[in-house]
């Protein structure tokens, strides 16, 4: 276990050192003069040469390749991620702050897509094929297939709008998240009541079932002790994907509802052509998604070792 | 009933079980009895109905209230592969009502030789034939009135099935305990019960004890199964 | 003739097979027992080609064996099969491989020994019985008149009564096709009825070769004589009077 642990560990970090390497160097090498749009996001005007050349020294975009990457990449070691070069602000504390609105809007996204997608697949594979089982189905398919970007003026236009029960534009209550994360957390509903319904019944047509309903083990103990392993690992899959999910929606959804938070940065930094910012972004992401990735692996093997066996 | 000092067990009886799939028939009205501590063996070609009488005849039986045991033909359709053996065996004592702990694993795994077994692994830690083993032993917990094997050699090399099948023979007998063997082999039922039922399309065509279908089978399922019970006994 | 000369066989870094050496003349029948992972399917993959031996040869008349097109029969009937199309071109295929031309009347004939009715191959796998699928599994096999067929479990998906009558088909075209068969089987019972000679294999060794007289009389002590043994216990043979 401790080997494969490693195993594990291992290739975390080689996947973080790729996608440092491939930002800096997609970044670098992107058309167009990165130091004229840098000056033009600082003095917002039409700039001489001159300064034009004066902010790429500044910025350290007059070196070559190499010495750039190293010199970006030794303090990222210790967490520095550098200073943003339109505002010359450190870029850690923006990134933080654009952290702590998408970071809690995607968990409860997350959470909101779970609280519907259970209940509502359990339903539906109480019975497969029949009338409950196919409403069931139909909504997770129509939340499939509207997009979130329409779903979200509905809320606004119904809960803000004409009940005027929940405000629609910005962030400063809490309350002011709940339309957010219900846009959020219906698109992912969508897409994870179709998983788990159908890994319960995957888990259902097991051989052994039989057997262990006719030792007499009751109904509720069969379902917790053994279809809800088997169908948890097709679901577990799914939530690697589902999190790249969570955090793309979750720029679409800022940008819609006004928010701050991580896409609104993003957005910001790429047409100021921010490169230290964006890098920051694309980092976090990786980061984000490789731990969530080796926790999954994790996970994996702690129901079903075999997976672990099968790749030794 | 106490007779003695020894705990005389119940004849089972099952009438007029049947059973359909897809609005067809597959078993017609049928009826057993087993006298206590008898061995019964259902035979007959694949399609004759034997496994689904088998099954009815465990969940009637059940619903009489008598403790049944099953071994199905493979361990892969006893066992979940995600859980360990001691949570199979906690499961199966939970099931019958009996404490964490209570059955006597130890005399049934010296009985059935897999004391060396880890219990921490799950099923596919164990080798087959232990699997198959296990599940025997799960299924003997609390002595049932009956035990019903579903071609319980067929998953096995032959070497430890021979092994298995006398173990569990011996076992059977010391603790009175009825048997049902369901198999298309009658070369292998001829050798364990003492009582033939021949099934065919749904119907239990014959039933007699062992030694008269073999010598004057009466019906033409029985007589096909009698000739082609061993390798050795056709005119080769 | 089939020759297997003391060949060693590596599956992954395991000594899968070591030891063994055979031969098989044709019109003969040479049975391999042993228990599940006993190196049985290993053999049949060395023989046909998939493996290589690290030690030893083998081959059939001199030549290597695929130059002889060896056939196999497989244990699972249905799987053997494309599940779309029918059965008549799967049957086909070997022939077809060779471009060669449709030989229909000896579909006709094949069909007449394997007591199925030639209809039967314009259906799809799934809608035979296992049994049939079975017999369509040999047509396949003999179709092109291979001088070598190789039968990985052919009967232990057929019920008792099924394999019996396989078996006696299978031994009926063999005295009239003349072809070598290697057949790979946990059934003792059907390997001393049906064979020349039996070999045990046991850890990728054989233990014996016998002829089956000699098995059921007098095993070499230790795991023959339990293999043997424990066929009697399970009704597979009855013991020696």
């Amino acid at each position: 276990m401790s080997k494969t642990l490693f195993g594990l560990l291992l290739r975390t970090l080689v996947v973080l050192a790729g996608t440092a390497f491939l930002t800096f160097a997609l970044l670098w090498n992107a058309p167009g003069d990165p130091a004229a749009a840098i000056a033009m996001a600082r003095f917002d005007a039409l700039l001489s040469q001159e300064v034009i050349d004066q902010v790429r020294e500044e910025v350290g975009l007059n070196t070559s390749f190499w010495p750039a990457f190293w010199s970006w990449l030794g303090p990222l070691l210790c967490f520095d991620f550098g200073n943003s070069a339109v505002t010359g602000r450190p870029v850690w504390p923006d990134l933080w702050g654009a952290m702590t609105y998408t970071f809690p809007l995607a968990f409860a996204g997350l959470m909101i897509g779970l609280g519907v997608a259970l209940p509502l697949a359990i339903f539906a594979a109480k019975r497969p094929g029949r009338l409950s089982d196919r409403i069931a189905v139909a909504i997770a398919s129509l939340g499939a297939a509207i997009p979130a970007y329409w779903l979200g003026l509905l809320l606004i236009l119904l809960f803000a709008v004409q009940l005027g029960w929940l405000p629609a534009m910005g962030a400063r209550t809490p309350a002011h998240a709940i339309l957010p994360a219900l846009t959020l957390g219906l698109g992912v509903a969508a897409s994870l009541t179709r998983i788990i319904r159908s890994g319960i019944l995957e888990a259902r047509g097991q051989a052994f079932l039989p057997a262990i309903q006719r030792r007499g083990v009751p109904e509720a103990a069969i379902g917790r002790d053994h279809i809800a392993p088997h169908a948890a690992i097709p679901v577990i899959t799914v939530f690697g994907l589902e999190l790249a999910f969570l955090l793309e929606g979750a720029v679409l959804v800022e940008v819609i509802f006004g928010r701050p938070g991580l896409g609104t940065f993003l957005v910001s930094a790429i047409a100021a052509r921010d490169f230290p910012q964006v890098q920051a972004v694309v980092l976090l992401t990786a980061l984000v998604f490789v731990v969530s990735n080796l926790i999954i692996d994790l996970l994996y093997r702690l129901i079903d070792p075999r997976i672990g066996e099968r790749d030794a | 009933m106490v007779s003695g000092s020894t705990v005389t067990k119940l004849a089972l009886r099952v009438s007029d079980l049947s059973a359909m799939r897809s609005g067809r028939t597959i078993l017609y009205p049928t009826s057993l009895n087993i006298a206590p501590a008898e061995r019964i063996g259902i035979v007959g070609s694949s399609g004759s109905g034997k496994s689904t009488f088998g099954h009815a005849l465990i969940d009637d039986l059940r619903r009489q209230g008598h403790s049944v045991a099953q071994v199905p033909q493979s361990p892969d359709e006893a066992l979940d592969p995600l859980r360990s053996m001691a949570f199979h065996w906690q499961e199966a004592e939970r099931a019958l009502g009996l404490k964490p702990g209570t059955a006597d694993r130890e005399a049934l795994f010296a009985t059935l030789k897999i004391e060396k077994g880890d219990m921490r692994k799950r099923p596919w830690g164990w080798s087959r034939g232990m699997q198959q083993r296990f599940v025997i032993a799960m299924a003997l917990i609390g002595a049932p009135d009956l035990i019903v094997l579903d071609e319980p050699t067929s998953a096995l090399d032959p070497v430890v099935a021979a092994a298995t099948m006398q173990l569990l023979d011996q076992h059977l007998t010391e603790q009175n305990i009825a048997m049902v063997l369901i198999t298309h082999d009658l070369g292998l039922a001829s050798k364990w019960v003492s009582k033939l039922a021949v099934m065919q399309d749904g119907h239990l065509v014959e039933e007699a004890a062992t030694q008269d279908i073999l010598n004057t089978p009466q019906t033409k399922a029985a007589q096909s199964l009698v000739a082609h019970r061993n390798w050795m006994a056709l005119p080769c | 003739m089939l020759t297997v000369d003391t060949i060693a066989v590596k599956r992954g870094s395991k000594l899968a097979l070591q030891n063994i050496a055979f031969t098989l003349a044709a019109g003969k029948t040479l049975a391999v027992v042993g228990e599940s992972g006993a190196g049985k399917s290993t053999l049949i993959a060395a023989i046909l080609g998939f493996l290589k031996p690290i030690q030893g040869q083998i081959a059939w008349s001199g030549q290597p064996v695929r130059s002889c097109r060896p056939a196999l029969v497989m244990q699972e009937p249905r799987a053997a099969f494309n599940p779309v199309l029918p059965l008549r071109r799967s049957v086909l295929e070997p022939v077809v491989a060779a471009g060669q031309s449709v030989p229909e009347a000896r579909i006709k004939r094949l069909c007449d020994g394997l007591e199925i009715k030639e209809e039967i191959l314009e259906r799809r796998p799934n809608e035979v019985s296992i049994g049939q699928a079975q017999r369509v599994g040999i047509l396949r096999a003999l179709i092109a008149a291979p001088p070598l067929v190789l039968f990985d479990e052919p009967l232990s998906a057929l019920d008792a009564v099924t394999q019996k009558h396989t078996a006696r088909l299978i031994r009926d075209l063999q005295a009239e096709e003349g072809f070598a068969a290697l057949i790979v089987t946990h059934d003792l019972g059907y390997a001393v009825a049906h064979s020349d000679e039996i070999a045990v294999l046991r850890a990728g060794q054989i233990e014996e070769i016998s002829t089956p007289q000699q098995f059921v009389t007098a095993p070499k002590a230790g795991y023959c004589q339990a293999l043997r043994d424990a066929a009697i216990a399970l009704g597979g043979l009855e013991a020696a009077a």
